[in-house]
């Protein structure tokens, strides 16, 4: 892309000015945003086209405009677009979440599923299910226990400020011991009360209503806005706790507004969907090998990243394997594999 | 014949050669110094000679054996290497590091013996380093650590030692003893010395010869009266240099400023009396880190619309003085006040408007390039909708120029070298447009004509543009020349105040550095220039 525009000779930032703004645009990011725009449409008006009725993306698009028959309606507008749809809020509020807790970590392999606040929702919802028996009430338990977990965490590594290393490495610590509780729990219950949980710890999206799409789609819409408008002040905290300082960035609350959001994206999508794995952490990564450091334009590719992951690793999951899986188990196929290469490269450039 | 040899010597980073060419003889029993610009091969050289990096074509010879041909233990035996900025272990104490120079001694598995710990004992007590020899290494200020890394190199006993810039992180009286150490390890154990230094006095009052290298090969190579010339320092530099010759010991050389600037003392005096600004007030400040206090009680004042340096011995709280002011270290009790209104009652925000902080050391995100950098100086003055005013690129534009870096702007950061990168970091720094800016050691890791670069452009953004400055140096003569006012502090107090004149005085010097010292006056700007008596 870089040699794209300066093949047709142009510059690769524009800056918009007027008297009372300024403004430069990063033209990369914006052609790689509307292009991940224009693939995850694609991609979602495929993926309903797939399954037990097959459609056609004609049917599809009419279909979601309220025209076609009742049972196609049916198929596709209560079953299926709820299930896509969650599957793009929960990517992207997963990828989100993972980019902000990179920045404030300065550490590019964490993420909120290996500091453990997954771990922690997941002690919640496994003992909620196995003990109540009652899944109705999950997301919100869910929620809660993710964000206890993230408080927990966030005070444990307060040492005269927050360090962030602190934090990853309590954060492992709470994810292991939490870990243990989660095995000692499906140990000591019998197998068809266990059952369920042991499914909600793989990671699904399945059956999925349009619930799973309003709430977390409504938190992303909510804490977008303030995720880009911290990107900034994140960057300049990249360069160390002095350098921000100096340059006026109020470094505690700034550290804090960052984790409260990138909590309450994390706690929501472990929330409705179940721990999924890697997405948090590789999708960041994605984003800022193809668009450049992190910016405002690059979290957005990053939240359309996540969308596009976690839709293809479900429709993957789905209908191209012998048998149908929760999702989390193949982004943890894939991802696994590709955080091992990413430890290899960042080994050999050392 | 010849104890250590280089023939056809070159060395390569991938596909950049960094020295070629080299032809290189050292005899026995001498001291040898390197000097040259920064990016020259004086450290790659360095390196390759103590088979560090292996060299692209050419051997290096010991003794007549190739070293490539001999044992990693037996080269341990015969020659120690001191690099730069060695990474520093994790809660081991400075005897056990220095231990760890005995390991080519020891026989696999085996504990200290006798002789082992005379070896390390002797090592301690030559680097000064007995009191500390139960502290933890990475506890250590810079100058201690330093010195704890040489002890390291001493009980290694080997007769060769390579030093790449053994005084970085030194003030004047380590530098010395430092010096001196070369000097007796030379003439009383007959070791062979080999080393890197920027400092090009101290080069020429210790070495039997000097070898001046500019990108990657030998330009002048002789006893330091041949080579510490106008001729050669301004080849080898690109820079003007005076030479000052005086009655004991040998001569001194001065880099020229590019703006010459003769000063009266009653032209400096008058501004000390009608300052432009109130500038730092500071009264009955402590400061530390937790318990650990540094200065108690310190009142000063540091006039505004000035060059004002603070200059003193390592771990005196010279830089944690600076960082107080500019309130990135909490105090523990005492008021700073800055234009007559009080630091801490100003928001995050306003203070990064009034002044600005280069500090030592910091963190370099992957990927960042150098205009990213300097474009984060911005960032005071910016708002949700002013994000990258006319100003703002007027301003990145300025300081990427003045700093000489429009032809670094997109090479990511991590890939520069020390000094590049020190640039970088100033360019920051001034882009964030205040009146007033704190400067930690702003010329670590420049040679000699970078640091003139940058005080030249310190000394016009004082005197063009008002600017108050407050800086702390480690060369007491750069400090004399670009200073208009100088604090010299010890033990985190202040000893002396005042005009260069009447601080960069024999008196002042031994008080806080302990050393004794002859003042001649540089003719060029009729301030102050302190050599230190050789004893």
């Amino acid at each position: 892309m870089a040699n794209l525009f300066s093949a047709i000779g142009m510059d690769e930032t524009r800056t918009f000015r007027g008297s009372w703004f300024s403004h430069r645009i990063n033209l990369r990011v914006m052609a790689l945003i509307i292009l991940c725009i224009a693939i995850l449409i694609l991609l979602m008006l495929y993926a309903i086209t797939l399954g037990a009725v097959p459609l056609t993306i004609r049917q599809v698009w009419d279909a979601t405009w309220g025209e076609g028959d009742s049972r196609t309606l049916l198929v596709v507008r209560t079953l299926r677009w709820p299930r896509i749809g969650a599957a793009v809020v929960i990517g992207a509020a997963l990828a989100l979440s993972g980019m902000l807790f990179q920045g404030i970590a300065r550490n590019p392999l964490v993420s909120p599923d290996i500091i453990g606040i997954d771990a922690g929702a997941t002690v919640v919802a496994v003992s909620w299910i196995i003990l109540t028996r009652d899944t109705s009430g999950l997301p919100l338990v869910t929620f809660l226990g993710a964000i206890v977990t993230a408080m927990v965490i966030y005070l444990l590594s307060w040492r005269k400020g927050a360090s962030p290393n602190r934090m990853i490495l309590v954060g492992i610590g709470i994810s292991s011991m939490a870990g243990a509780v989660t095995s000692f729990m499906l140990v000591k219950y019998p197998l068809e009360q266990i059952r369920p949980a042991v499914v909600w710890t793989m990671g699904s999206i399945y059956g999925s209503t349009w619930r799973d799409v309003v709430i977390p789609g409504a938190v992303i819409l909510v804490t977008l806005p303030f995720a880009i408008l911290l990107m900034q002040p994140l960057r300049a905290m990249s360069l160390g706790d002095n350098v921000t300082k100096s340059l006026g960035i109020p470094l505690e609350s700034t550290r804090l507004a960052v984790i409260i959001i990138g909590c309450a994206l994390a706690s929501v999508a472990v929330a409705f969907a179940g721990p999924i794995g890697f997405i948090a952490l590789m999708v960041p990564h994605m984003a800022r090998m193809i668009a450049g450091p992190q910016s405002g334009g690059v979290l957005v590719l990053t939240g359309l990243l996540g969308g596009i992951m976690l839709l293809v690793s479900d429709t993957v999951a789905l209908h191209f394997l012998p048998v149908s899986l929760p999702v989390g188990v193949v982004t943890s196929a894939v991802g696994a594999p590709y955080f091992l290469y990413l430890l290899y490269r960042s080994n050999s450039s050392m | 014949m010849s104890y250590l040899s280089a023939k056809d010597l070159a060395v390569a980073y991938d596909d950049r050669l960094i020295v070629e060419g080299m032809n290189l003889e050292i005899e026995e029993g001498t001291v040898t110094t390197i000097i040259g610009p920064n990016g020259c091969g004086k450290s790659t050289l360095l390196k390759s000679l103590s088979r560090i990096l292996n060299p692209r074509s050419g051997t290096v010879l010991l003794n007549g054996q190739d070293i490539h041909s001999m044992s990693t233990s037996a080269v341990a035996r015969n020659m120690g290497m001191l690099s730069q900025q060695a990474e520093n272990p994790d809660r081991i104490t400075v005897e056990e590091l220095v231990a760890r120079g005995r390991y080519p001694h020891q026989r696999f598995l085996q504990p200290l013996s006798k002789k082992d710990h005379e070896a390390v004992e002797k090592a301690l007590q030559l680097a000064d380093m007995v009191s500390l020899r139960d502290n933890a290494v990475d506890e250590l200020s810079g100058g201690q650590r330093q010195r704890a890394w040489i002890a390291m190199l001493l009980a290694q006993e080997t007769p060769l030692m390579l030093l790449d810039e053994p005084t970085t992180y030194l003030d004047v009286a380590h530098e010395i003893e430092v010096m001196q150490l070369v000097t007796r390890l030379n003439q009383e154990e007959g070791r062979t010395i080999v080393m890197v230094l920027h400092d090009i006095n101290q080069a020429a009052s210790v070495s039997d010869r000097l070898i001046a290298m500019r990108d990657g090969r030998v330009i002048a190579d002789g006893t330091p009266e041949q080579v510490v010339t106008m001729e050669v320092l301004s080849s080898l530099y690109g820079i003007h240099c005076d030479v000052y010759m005086h009655g004991h010991g040998p001569d001194v050389m001065l880099p020229r400023t590019r703006f010459c600037m003769p000063r009266s003392n009653s032209q400096c005096g008058s501004c000390l009396f009608a300052p432009a600004s109130p500038g730092f007030q500071v009264s009955e400040l402590k400061t530390g880190y937790g318990d650990h206090v540094i200065s108690q009680d310190l009142t000063v004042q540091i006039p505004g619309g000035l060059v004002t340096a603070i200059i003193g011995p390592n771990a005196c709280g010279k830089s944690t003085l600076l960082k107080t002011i500019g309130r990135l270290q909490k105090r523990g009790a005492g008021q700073i006040l800055l234009d007559n209104s009080e630091v801490s009652k100003v928001s995050h925000r306003k203070l990064a408007q009034k002044l600005a902080l280069l500090g030592q050391g910091s963190l370099i995100p992957d990927r960042l390039t150098v205009e990213d950098l300097v474009t984060a100086g911005c960032y005071p003055r910016q708002t949700i909708l002013q994000r990258w005013s006319r100003e703002d690129e007027r301003m990145v534009e300025w300081a990427l120029e003045k700093c000489n870096l429009l032809e670094l702007r997109d090479m990511p950061v991590e890939m520069l070298s020390g000094g590049q990168r020190q640039r970088a970091w100033f360019a920051m720094s001034i882009v964030q447009d205040t009146p007033t800016l704190l400067l930690d050691e702003p010329t670590t890791f420049l040679d000699i004509s970078a640091q003139i670069d940058l005080l030249d452009i310190v000394w016009q953004l004082n005197r063009d543009h008002g600017k108050t400055i407050v800086m702390v140096l480690h060369d007491l003569n750069l400090a004399a020349r670009y200073a208009d006012y100088i604090i010299a502090m010890k033990d985190g107090e202040v000893v002396a105040q005042g005009l260069p004149t009447k601080v960069i005085v024999p008196e002042v010097m031994l008080a806080v550095y302990g050393i004794h010292s002859s003042i001649l006056t540089d003719e060029n700007t009729g301030m102050p220039l302190m050599i230190p008596s050789r004893r």
